[in-house]
């Protein structure tokens, strides 16, 4: 009897030994810290994003989420650490529009199809600006100017990416030419056009407390409506160019991820998103909370690859 | 601004704040004072522990350490006759004798004091003069930004102590280095001849770190086991000494310190020449201004408070040069620039107005860096002393796994750390070779931006004589030329009576 | 003819920009460009081909001038097996970290790099070596990971 005794007792210290072992690699997602990685430097406005995205996602997941910046060549640097990251949930991907036209401009190989989808979570409409030393104070003035000096108006803008895109699409729409000089980044822009430096550009609306100091001009906002916000500021469709062009942003991970880390992801994600504090944290950035969930986001990506593809071949872009 | 800058007093003299700070200015003082270890090493070591940080503490413990370090050198080149770092070098010719005569706590506090009321100047100038030469920075367009590097490699070029030649060509690798992988504009990869890893390039962090620890520590191997040069102080054991008398014999030469701190500003500002230069050149200046020249060399308080007095009012005239135009005074500041780019803040013409909180943050962390270099020093300035003689074989693995925390923890890849070794080797085989570093990481820091400005200007306007038409661009390219021909000539004049020169400066 | 350290170094560097001189010619071209890529890496090449050729001159001359047998008064020795032996170790750590982790790897690096640098003798002397090798680890890893949230390389081996 006791010797059986002691059989299941040792037994049962075992096997509690075992399941007390391999328990936290299963269940246990997530056990350690996040990384988050965002394909450009910081302080970029897609870092300035996810900054505060992370501190959500960290609040609703319970482990620590570090945002890791690995920046350069239009952020293919950062994509290629992150496709090439363990596909375990405990990388993250912090990716936007830029993905299809690097892809279709030929800079690299990895499209979104590496990676599978969690959540969408933001939408900035991008603003077609002019620096305080142009003649023109609207649209109108613009097109005869342009029209008047073809290939003379400069914009500065980072080539290949939504900035070039988006000037790119203007001047298809109004049969006008501009003159692109590159200048990387929205901070590089903004100095480059408060010294005059350039003519146009394209920003957002944190640039807001710049237009009210009178150091810049905001031309039109490529949203559907007018912004609350900025209501003097008319859209291109008021202006009879029909374009909407904004930039989202959302996170994925790399593809192979096992379905449980979705899931928990897809909730955590989903509970950030929607927080009043990442709501308020957006309108410094001139962004919209767009909340989409991981079948949404997929199908979303889809349409935006085939949009993407369409448009870079339009502007004699595309490369594949 | 001066309710600004109150702002920014209280905001660092929070615990948040003043801790960094002062771990900072402690880092810095013991590094300064570290033979063989520099402020740029100093700063590497710190780099990784402010990616943690928040912006405004990170940078409170950088600019502590650039100011620590600029002050910590006198007191191994005033007890010991060993400069502590470059910048310290003139201060031994005076403060070790003064020293040996009896008087080391006079010849230390000279120093000390000379550096506070230096760098306190240096820090009005920092506050002045930043907002309105970010005014016309944001006039400068690529012509001029790109006339501006011209110069700036041109005069450092110019300094590389042995050979211009050599200096040339150090300019050339750095930027060389910058060329290779995509290239900035259309991200076309250059030489990378279908490798990944050189397709991603070398970003200059990692390269600079490689360049400076490697090359730092692998001399210093080589020489272990040498004896340590003779005559070192051991015998002071107060440096206790009447400060007022000491700040008195300061104030009472005003010309001196101010064309002293004028000369370490102005040194500051221009980019890339950094302290090493400024405190010779006020040495320099000093005595040829002094009624006594001959008795410089012997001890007198004169040559401290020049040597002391303008390197740390190069501190503030570098910091005004990364504040204002964005653009590194030295590889310090590249480091800090560096580690304001990784918490996204962009320095630049509209740094001070868009982040006025930061900005005034970084005052007065300057500011406060002072008092607290001089309590550091007055109650560790003989155990300091003792830390000098730390073990090699305990100091160099712990910098080098720092330095690989640094470059890792930069991009979050192994990537930045194999560009670490492999330029550690370089950055090795370029001193073994003779060439000056300075020149090669302007030329790593700058490369990128030449090229992106050389590229808009042509972008904005096809006409290359912009260059020299547009009035400010032409000015520049015209000094440039200047301070070329001017190298040339003195080096001419100067090799006909220079012997072998001695070892490699960083 | 005998030329020095310089003029081997310049001609060495001579040689580089006129290899990557050549290559800069089959870099492509973008239509939104002005001029391509390879404009300003050469400029940069150019200016490196013209200052080397200046220096394995100078060396040349100065070769010629002096007489070619004192080498510099030699000091005491240099330990270059050290910095070789050095270099070894570090490269021997980077290869490691990825594979066995930023902890292991790094105790094994700092103990080797004393005993590299100043070999323990007594068993002191060893004791107080892994004092500092597992003294760096534990302080690094708890302010960097755990109190500065900067992430340091895991082990795909060790997972650690």
């Amino acid at each position: 009897m006791r010797r059986i005794l002691a059989a299941v007792l040792a037994a049962g210290l075992i096997a509690g030994m075992t399941t007390s072992m391999t328990a936290p690699a299963q269940a246990q997602y997530p056990d350690r810290p996040i990384k988050m990685v965002v394909p450009w430097p910081a302080g970029g406005d897609t870092d300035n994003i996810f900054r505060p995205f992370a501190v959500e996602l960290q609040k609703a997941i319970g482990q620590p989420v570090v945002v890791a910046n690995v920046g350069g060549a239009s952020g293919t640097v950062g994509e290629r650490e992150a496709k090439n990251a363990p596909a375990d949930g405990y990388t993250l991907f912090a990716g936007h529009d830029y993905m299809h036209l690097v892809f279709y401009a030929g800079m690299t190989d990895i499209s979104y199809k590496d990676f599978e989808p969690i959540c969408l979570i933001s939408a900035t409409p991008s603003v077609l600006t002019a620096s305080p030393k142009t003649p023109w104070t609207d649209w109108k003035g613009l097109l005869e100017d342009a029209k008047k000096r073809p290939g003379q108006i400069t914009v500065g803008a980072t080539l290949g990416s939504t900035s070039h895109i988006f000037p790119a699409l203007i001047e298809k729409a109004a049969g006008i030419k501009f003159k692109f000089v590159s200048y990387e980044g929205l901070a590089t822009r903004m100095n480059a056009i408060l010294g005059g430096h350039i003519d146009l550009t394209d920003s957002n609306l944190t640039q807001k407390g710049k237009v009210d100091a009178g150091l810049l001009k905001f031309i039109a906002i490529a949203s559907e409506k007018r912004n609350s916000e900025m209501p003097t500021v008319p859209t291109l469709k008021e202006l009879g160019l029909d374009i909407v062009f904004q930039v989202v942003r959302g996170i994925m991970v790399p593809k192979g991820a096992p379905a449980p880390v979705k899931a928990k992801l897809n909730d955590a994600c989903g509970k950030a998103a929607n927080q009043p504090s990442f709501a308020e944290a957006m309108k410094l950035q001139g962004t919209t909370v767009a909340y989409l969930d991981a079948a949404r986001y997929a199908k979303f990506l889809d349409k935006m690859d085939a949009d993407s593809k369409v448009v870079m071949t339009d502007l004699g872009l595309i490369k594949k | 601004m001066y309710e600004l800058l109150g702002q920014g007093i209280l905001t660092v003299l929070q615990l948040k704040y003043l801790v960094p700070l002062f771990l900072g200015t402690l880092a810095g003082v013991v590094g300064g004072a570290l033979p063989g270890v520099t402020i740029t090493m100093t700063i590497i070591v710190i780099l990784p522990f402010t990616f943690g940080l928040d912006p405004l503490q990170g940078l409170s413990a950088m600019t502590g350490v650039y100011v620590g370090g600029s002050a910590g050198g006198l007191i191994t080149a005033c007890l010991i006759g060993i400069p502590g770092t470059p910048s310290a070098i003139a201060t031994t010719f005076d403060g070790f004798p003064m020293a040996r005569k009896g008087e080391p706590g006079r010849a230390v506090w000279l120093g000390v004091w000379a550096s506070f009321l230096g760098g306190l100047l240096g820090g009005a100038f920092l506050i002045l003069t930043t907002g309105p030469l970010a005014a016309i920075a944001l006039e400068f367009g690529p012509w001029e930004y790109f006339s501006l590097f011209v110069l700036a490699m041109a005069m450092v070029a110019g300094l590389a102590e042995a050979s211009f030649v050599k200096g040339l060509i150090a300019t050339a690798i750095g930027l060389l280095i910058t060329v290779i992988g995509s290239d900035p504009i259309t991200s076309v990869p250059r030489f990378a001849f279908g490798s990944a890893f050189l397709n991603d390039g070398f970003p200059f962090l990692p390269v600079l770190i490689g360049i400076f620890a490697f090359a730092q520590i692998m001399t210093d191997l080589e020489k272990l086991g040498h004896p340590k040069p003779e005559g070192t102080m051991e015998g002071a054991k107060s440096l206790s000494v009447s400060h007022l008398k000491v700040i008195g014999e300061i104030l009472g030469r005003p010309f001196l310190l101010l064309w002293s701190t004028f000369v370490g500003i102005v040194i500051g500002v221009l980019p890339a020449i950094g302290g090493s230069a400024a405190n010779m050149l006020a040495y320099d200046q000093a005595k040829k201004f002094s009624r006594r020249p001959e008795k410089f060399g012997t001890g007198i308080p004169e040559g401290i408070i020049a040597s002391e007095s303008s390197n740390n009012a190069n501190v503030g005239g570098s910091l005004v040069t990364i504040m204002a135009f964005g653009i590194p005074g030295d590889a310090v500041t590249a480091v800090m620039l560096g580690a304001m780019t990784i918490h996204g803040i962009q320095s630049g013409p509209l740094f001070v107005v868009q982040h006025a909180g930061l900005a005034y943050g970084i005052y007065a962390a300057y500011i406060l860096a002072h008092p607290l270099m001089v309590m550091i020093i007055g109650v560790g300035a003989l155990f300091i002393l003792k830390i000098t003689s730390v073990r090699l074989a305990v100091l160099a693995p712990i910098v080098l796994v720092l330095c690989v925390i640094g470059a890792y923890a930069l991009n979050n890849t192994m990537q930045a750390v194999y560009v670490l070794l492999l330029f550690g080797v370089v950055g090795y085989a370029l001193v073994k070779t003779g060439f000056p570093l300075a020149p090669l990481i302007l030329g790593l820091i700058l490369g990128d931006q030449i090229e992106i400005n050389l590229i808009r200007s042509i972008m904005t306007d096809d006409n290359p004589w912009l260059f020299i038409t547009r009035p400010i661009s032409g000015g520049l390219l015209l000094c440039a030329l200047i301070s070329v021909v001017l190298a040339v000539w003195q080096h001419v004049r100067h090799q006909k009576r220079m012997a072998a020169e001695a070892d490699t400066d960083f | 003819m005998r030329l020095s350290r310089d003029g081997v170094a310049g001609l060495i560097l001579f040689g580089i920009s006129l290899a990557l001189l050549a290559d800069t010619f089959n870099l492509p071209r973008m239509p939104l460009v002005p001029v391509g890529p390879g404009f300003y890496p050469r400029i940069v090449l150019v200016f490196m081909a013209v200052t080397s050729v200046i220096l394995v001159a100078q060396d040349f001359l100065k070769v010629r001038a002096a007489a070619p047998s004192a080498l510099a008064a030699p000091g005491p020795r240099r330990r270059y097996d050290l910095v070789a032996a050095i270099f070894a170790v570090v490269a021997v750590y980077i290869l490691l970290l990825p594979y066995l982790g930023f902890r292991i790897s790094t105790a094994l690096f700092v103990g080797a790099m004393q005993w590299a640098i100043e070999r323990p003798r007594t068993s002191r002397q060893w004791a107080a070596l892994a004092a500092v090798a597992i003294g760096t680890v534990v302080v690094s890893y708890l302010v960097f990971e755990t109190y500065l949230l900067v992430l340091l390389p895991r082990g795909s081996l060790t997972g650690w």
